[in-house]
């Protein structure tokens, strides 16, 4: 058995704008693995393709002309399953020059399809917790009622009183104050901290083999931010959970993950071990470098110095250039690879113990 | 935590219905300003009776106390309407009250079944479209909705009863005395063409669709789904109850002007035929009481609307 | 099934197409088609008015009574006097083409001040337009007339009178809700900030900018929702009254011969109603989508 619980392999999630009737290659082409009991992090600007990735493995991308191809393969005990199985029968692809230029796609099967391959493993065996935890939480419901739902619907725990039990257990689990309070109170009744925390419950309440966290700290106050990475360290520490934590917060990141994935333009462009990849230095991708550079050190904010931004703007996910992807915006090409990185993209090249690089100075 | 709960309902309800007060009063201002308007003194001889001579008018006016100040005819005409008294029909001399409750049954039924009728076609429209989007299925749909409802009524209607007398030798006459039973298609086929003609079906089958497929895209929705849980047990509330009956109670009017043609066409003995009777004879005591019933059904429609919401809603003790 | 093509060439990623080119075809077609019976309306007006009619519309033919359509000398065939047909069609859109203007401009005008007032003052104003609203759909537009009509005169004027009133609450509970929308976007306060005077802001910011196409697509449905009243009120013998065509009068006075199988008479000034208001909803249904921009899918 491998040791792999989630591998996505090749993953490509297109979507189609209307107003300029051509395709938007959010994800193109990215493959990662994650292993039994690590977390890993996936950093890059807004508009990588981080949340569309997570979106496209829990099947949530249900805007009709959302094209997903490739294989996403879930594994844990006796249930193996690519959750794209059988999605390409009813999608038809025409490509030109390597890129999907039409598509022809019978959406109500293809939800018929994936909503089948999701039936056990989405909210069971992978959770997913949001950003913006207020508006994700039914406003509709009280708190309590929502993760008394997920426990009866995926664990052993279904009677009415003892779902209410656990769910409780949940609440006091991530340190929600008041818990009893909240288990009855509706979701306008709780702050945006309050609100991620019960997320959080309602989650693992699930009892689930895999969490998946979409930048969960993004929108709340500092103060608050830090106080729900405490409570995802100490949940990790105690519950050995496997975790895709997805952040533009290298910080986030830095704390939580044990590999780190780098995405731009939508694909990976260096994936390793935390300690590397964070080491931001010569041994790294030049995107990651900049990234790193951008965040502001305690010296520089006490020097009131200039923040170092990454020159230009974001990749064009319609017009994808010929050559690399940060090619437009890097500014550590030399004359030796100039040609190259212009012309061809490079693919994920070993930079040793375990670290790839997709970048021509790697290329060996 | 109920009890405590239901404490901020009760406020809503109580609100809800002050508001429902407050707009009856202005319905009654409405309608009186309208008559005190009208040539020939309506209101005088509405709590007067007719008089011969504008002499004799004089003697009872004196000898009554009859209120002759535009206030004191205001108050008296809404006193007398709160103990039930509506004056006595000009044509028939007979009293307004009896009679409105009689026929109001019959439009109630029309109306009722018309809302039924006209729910049992848009609902799964509007559901299919939002879900799907524009396909082969929904758009003819769509477009046939939008069709029946721009065809005047009353055309349907006859086409209906050319129909049922042409190709099935039926009369659907349902009030009709003419010795035969009154069968259930016979109001059947009022009932229809009330629920597909009135023009609600294409607002229902519009608002329903926008609300719905809204409520699919929001963040909380694709959490239920997240979670592997029912999405329309989640999207229900927001996404169905609320703009069902959000726009059922703006369509009460719509289908109450509606039962007056489809009274007149099916000659169905209800409010509507009692108001078009009543515009043809200048018959007012009969036309306000029936203005009043009519506002009076509206605001009981538009009240039930927000009980549900603020019984569904929690936020709404917030707003 | 659907199908996605990405168009050829290098595609900005920063501009969008003109409107026609990124618009759906089925809105292109709703639009065009309201567009085109708008100018057959409008058209049949100016016939009308100069008297450029294939027949007179009073003139009595009884050796051809009912004719179907497609009849020589009558395209449309005539009525139960003889009359031709297409021409009472085309004189029918005098009866309210006037009023019916009138009508939906004294719900723009009315509506339009109603609503800037509340939006921009908020507070008591805006509950006093709630309430007004509530207040006149209290009262089912059709009992509304006849209470009218009762009590002064069943006269078209008076008729679209009591439309274009009741109709003025909706406009500005719209324009209101437009313009708390553009506040909690700050767009107003940004004007203010700018030091624009609040007769621009108003004039040009809020209502030509913004509320331009929320009054045209409440404009086409007040035109349809005035042919629809005086149809139903000519069936209930308060429009307009013979010989006068109106294609509420048609459709009614066709309707006697129905029973007896003669379906044509009445049918022909219903299509024309059917047409004519399925053009006005389709042109604000097109026009909704094409300005206002439509929800996710």
């Amino acid at each position: 058995m491998s040791a792999s619980l989630l591998k996505i392999d090749n993953l490509r999630t297109y979507f189609y704008s209307r107003s300029k009737r051509a395709f938007i290659r959010s994800v193109d082409g990215v493959s990662l693995a994650i292993n039994r009991g690590e977390t890993l992090g996936i950093v890059g600007e807004s508009g990588c393709g981080k949340s569309v990735t997570a979106l496209s493995v829990m099947g949530l991308i249900t805007a009709t002309p959302g094209v997903i191809t490739g294989r996403i393969d879930f594994a844990n005990g006796t249930l193996h399953r690519n959750l794209l199985d059988g999605l390409d029968q009813s999608v038809r692809l025409s490509e030109e020059e390597g890129r999907i230029m039409d598509v022809v796609k019978d959406s109500g099967a293809w939800q018929r399809q994936s909503d089948r391959l999701q039936r056990g493993v989405r909210g069971g065996e992978i959770a997913m917790i949001f950003q913006n935890p207020k508006a994700s939480m039914n406003p509709f419901e009280p708190v309590g009622a929502q993760i008394v739902e997920a426990v009866r619907l995926h664990t052993e725990h279904t009677g009415k009183k003892e779902a209410e039990q656990r769910a409780l257990h949940w609440l006091e689990r991530v340190r929600i104050d008041s818990p009893r309070l909240r288990f009855h109170n509706h979701p306008y009744g709780l702050s945006g901290g309050m609100c991620q925390r019960a997320m959080i419950a309602m989650a693992l309440a699930a009892e689930p083999s895999l969490l998946i966290a979409d930048e969960p700290t993004t929108g709340l106050d500092a103060t608050i931010q830090s106080k729900i990475v405490d409570l995802l360290a100490e949940l990790k520490a105690e519950i050995g959970i496997t975790t895709l934590l997805i952040s533009h917060d290298m910080g986030v990141i830095g704390r939580l993950a044990d590999r780190v994935a780098v995405m731009y333009g939508g694909r990976v462009v260096e994936e390793g071990g935390a300690q590397q990849v964070l080491a931001g230095g010569e041994g790294n991708h030049p995107y990651t470098r900049a990234l790193i550079a951008s965040i502001p050190g305690a010296a520089e904010v006490r020097q009131k110095s200039y923040l170092q931004a990454i020159e230009g703007d974001v990749l064009d996910t319609i017009n994808i250039p010929a050559g690399c992807r940060f090619y437009e915006r890097c500014n550590r090409v030399t004359e030796a690879v100039r040609e190259r990185c212009a012309d061809c993209e490079p693919q994920l090249f070993d930079a040793g113990s375990g670290q790839r690089v997709r970048c021509w100075l790697f290329a060996p | 935590m109920r009890a405590a709960s239901l404490k901020p309902l009760a406020r809503l309800m109580g609100r809800e219905l002050l508001m429902t007060f407050f707009l009856l009063i202005g319905v009654s201002v409405v309608v009186f300003v309208i008559l005190y308007l009208a040539p020939g003194d309506p209101f005088s001889v509405l709590l007067e009776g007719e008089m011969p001579t504008e002499a004799a008018r004089e003697g009872i006016r004196q000898a009554m106390g009859v209120p002759t100040t535009w206030y004191s005819q205001y108050f008296a005409w809404l006193g007398k309407m709160l103990v039930g008294d509506f004056g006595t029909s000009i044509r028939t001399g007979m009293p307004v009250l009896p009679e409105l409750l009689r026929v109001g049954w019959n439009t109630l039924v029309l109306t009722g079944g018309a809302m039924l009728v006209t729910l049992l076609v848009a609902v799964p429209v509007a559901l299919y479209s939002a879900v799907r989007g524009v396909t082969l299925i929904s758009w003819p749909l769509t477009i046939l909705a939008y069709v029946i409802s721009a065809l005047p009524l009353f055309w349907l209607g006859y086409l209906v009863l050319y129909v049922a007398m042409r190709h099935f030798g039926i009369f659907p006459f349902a009030f009709a005395s003419l010795g035969s039973e009154p069968k259930l298609i016979y109001f059947l086929l009022p009932i229809l063409v009330l629920g597909l003609g009135s023009g609600a079906i294409s607002e229902v089958v519009r608002h329903l669709r926008e609300e719905s497929s809204r409520v699919l895209d929001e963040e909380y929705v694709r959490t239920a789904r997240a979670k592997g849980a029912s999405v329309w047990r989640h999207a229900f509330k927001e996404g169905f109850l609320l703009p069902v009956t959000a726009i059922m109670a703006t369509k009460v009017p719509f289908l109450i002007g509606g039962a007056i043609i489809v009274e007149q066409v099916f000659n169905w003995p209800g409010m509507g035929r009692m108001a078009w009777q009543a515009a043809q004879d200048r018959d007012y005591p009969v036309i306000m009481a029936i203005a009043i019933a009519a506002a009076l059904l509206v605001r009981i429609g538009t009240l039930v609307q927000r009980v549900v919401y603020v019984t569904v809603n929690p936020r709404a003790s917030q707003e | 099934m659907k199908r996605f093509r990405q168009r050829p060439g290098e595609i900005s990623e920063f501009s969008d197409l003109p409107l026609w080119q990124k618009a759906d075809t089925i809105d292109l077609l709703y639009v065009g088609y309201g567009l085109l019976i708008v100018s057959l309306v409008v058209a049949s007006y100016l016939l009308g008015a100069l008297q450029w009619l294939p027949h007179d519309p009073n003139a009595l033919n009884l050796n051809l009574l009912l004719a179907g359509p497609g009849t020589p000398g009558h395209l449309l065939g005539t009525d139960f006097m003889g009359r031709d047909l297409l021409t009472r069609l085309v004189l029918g859109i005098q009866a309210y083409f006037l009023p019916g203007l009138m009508a939906v401009a004294s719900a723009l005008f009315g509506g339009t001040v109603l609503g800037v007032v509340a939006g921009y003052r908020g507070g008591g104003a805006g509950l006093i337009v709630t309430f007004l609203g509530n207040l006149i759909d209290s009262f089912p537009r059709l009992v509304l007339i006849l209470l009218v009509i009762a009590a002064f005169k069943p006269d078209i004027w008076y008729i679209m009178a009591v439309i274009g009133i009741s109709n003025v609450p909706a406009v500005a509970s719209l324009v209101q809700g437009k313009i708390a929308m553009l506040r909690e976007k700050n767009f107003i306060e940004a004007a203010v900030a700018l030091g624009l005077p609040t007769r621009t802001i108003i004039a040009k910011h809020i209502l030509w900018y913004n509320c331009k196409a929320l009054l045209i697509i409440q404009a086409t449905l007040g035109m349809a929702e005035a042919i629809l009243m005086e149809t139903s009120l000519s069936y209930l013998g308060f429009g307009v009254q013979e010989p006068t065509p109106s294609w509420g009068n048609m459709v009614q006075s066709g309707a006697n011969y129905f029973l007896q199988g003669n379906l044509w008479p009445s049918t022909a000034p219903a299509l024309a109603i059917l047409f004519t208001i399925l053009g006005f909803h389709l042109l604000g249904d097109g026009l909704n989508n094409l300005l206002e921009g439509k929800r996710g899918r």
